[in-house]
């Protein structure tokens, strides 16, 4: 997905160059972007109005409880969630109020 | 760092060339030091930041080291500049590229554990705070370019070489861990609940990726850990039969901050021998245990896992020679050092038999290489902590300095002049 629209000149046909010397990582980024904008919009849906735990959400998305917690601690850092308590031994993710659309 | 501080203090010009993005090492990932539990930041932050701000000290971050060629007295060494497709000059640090960018990666400085994003300041304390583009995790979506109001994304950007004269050369090239795989029956690097050292740095540091302990596997908050030392170090089987020399007390420090940031939680060390050699040392040991950190010693033999992924330590105990199965909620491997020196043709050095760089007189020049003008310092040369390789740093500022002042032609040149390059 190019969403930069096409330039003119050296620029442009500098950036047109570098797509094509990066024709693999482009596709590869752009799969990766596709899943991950998935199971975020996922996570959030799930975790909007009550707070979850890794485990409850791997399991509602079927995903590894590993990569959810991986996922968690980016959504976290640039504050798309943030952790509420505790539920036993781990801890609730909701979505921050922030953020919500 | 403290190498380039302590030759620029004396007024000598020093370039440092540092591989990754940022200056700092693996001191900066670290949560405290042994035996005093100081934070690891707050030694580090304050020593990146003077080197970035003295004026003898020239940083060239994101660089690497392609050649080195004797000329004349010195040396000629040659370093490729890497792109960052942001331009140094222009970027602030604000970090607005990277809250735009759509794409999210595993970020190393968290052993992967943590993430940012494809652009990226590399850490919050990362010196300088330019940003960095990783280009094999981007799609090339202008996002980065769009939200940048200082104008510094640059994805046209190529590499560049330069050179560098020098005078001498003071190799700093640090450590690796010993692969966590590579003992299999031990399960690192299959089993997510069995971590590396540094993993659990980053859990215990302020900054990491969870802000808490939390088990890799599934976000479950450990109630026993348990450590496997020498799992890395002392072993033939390995091609590392030395001890590393940090191993134990990088498991007792961690051991007792666990206990602080869980109190709930049971720690156990499955040991062959501790060696708590440094100052300080055996009372850090002695408190350990009096704060309830449990020793046990014996020889684990495997490590395996049940069916909600706790691993479970088989281990022999040398007291009875009993063997017994124990199960914790998280294990950690207390890896050993390697070198991370790969000269790859850079700089051709004489190694020794444990494959960090030889040391021919360590009695007589502990900084000297089997190179002339060439030096070592820190874990470069072998295995040591924080303590000694901040000695180490000092001796050889004081071995370098010593061998330009005696070429110095009738002492005549000023300092500033000759220039000491830290690889």
């Amino acid at each position: 997905m190019s969403t930069t629209k096409r330039e003119g000149g050296p620029r442009g046909e500098a950036l047109r160059s570098l797509r094509e010397a990066h024709g693999a990582t482009v596709k590869r980024a752009q799969a990766l972007f596709r899943e991950q904008r998935q199971m975020q919009q996922s996570i959030c849906q799930f975790i909007r109005d009550t707070p979850k735990t890794v485990p409850q959400i791997a399991a509602e998305i079927g995903k590894p409880a590993h990569e959810v917690l991986w996922f968690m601690a980016a959504l976290k850092k640039y504050g798309i969630v943030m952790e509420t308590g505790m539920c036993g031994d781990y801890p609730l993710y909701q979505r921050s109020q922030e953020t919500r659309e | 760092m403290q190498a380039a501080l302590d030759l620029a203090d004396q007024g000598f010009q020093v370039a440092l060339v540092e591989r990754e993005p940022s200056i700092g090492g693996k001191m900066i990932t670290l949560s405290k030091v042994f035996p005093t539990l100081d934070c690891c930041s707050c030694i580090t932050t304050p020593k990146m930041s003077a080197v970035a701000h003295h004026p003898k000290i020239r940083l060239l971050t994101y660089c690497e080291l392609q050649s080195v060629a004797d000329e004349g007295p010195g040396f000629r060494a040659t370093v490729l500049q890497k792109p960052r497709y942001v331009d140094a000059h222009k970027c602030t640090g604000c970090r607005e590229c990277e809250y735009a960018c759509p794409v999210t990666v595993s970020s190393p400085f968290d052993r992967g554990l943590g993430a940012y994003r494809a652009i990226r300041v590399p850490f919050s304390t990362a010196v300088p705070q330019i940003a960095v583009l990783d280009i094999d995790n981007c799609f090339l979506c202008g996002k980065c370019e769009k939200a940048c109001s200082a104008g510094a994304v640059d994805l046209l950007q190529q590499p560049e070489t330069f050179e560098i004269a020098a005078a001498t050369i003071v190799m700093a090239s640090g450590f690796d861990l010993t692969p966590v795989g590579a003992k299999k029956e031990f399960g690192g690097g299959v089993f997510r609940n069995v971590i590396d050292p540094l993993m659990m740095e980053r859990f215990l540091a302020p900054t990491g990726p969870y802000g808490r302990v939390l088990r890799p596997g599934d976000g479950k908050e450990p109630t026993s850990i348990a450590y496997v030392q020498c799992a890395g170090s002392r072993d033939q089987t390995l091609g590392v039969e030395y001890c590393s020399r940090v191993c134990c007390m990088y498991a007792v420090k961690q051991a007792m901050l666990i206990s602080g940031a869980l109190p709930m939680a049971e720690v156990t060390i499955y040991y062959m021998d501790i060696r708590t050699f440094g100052k300080g040392y055996e009372q850090f040991y002695q408190n350990a245990q009096a704060m309830g950190v449990e020793f046990v010693r014996g020889k684990v033999a495997s490590i395996h896992e049940d069916a909600e992924k706790n691993p479970i330590v088989k281990v022999e105990l040398t007291d009875d020679g009993r063997i017994v199965e124990r199960t914790h909620d998280l294990v950690v491997l207390s890896l050993g050092m390697l070198p991370a020196y790969q000269s790859r043709g850079a700089v051709d050095l004489p190694l020794g038999n444990d494959h960090f760089v030889a040391v021919p007189a360590p009695n007589a020049s502990p900084c000297a290489t089997g190179r002339s003008g060439i030096f070592v310092t820190g874990t470069a040369m072998g295995p040591m902590d924080i303590v000694d390789s901040i000695v180490s740093a000092g001796a050889v500022a004081a071995a370098v300095s010593a061998y330009i002042r005696e070429r110095q032609d009738g002492r005549t040149a000023p300092h500033d002049q000759q220039e000491a390059l830290r690889a």
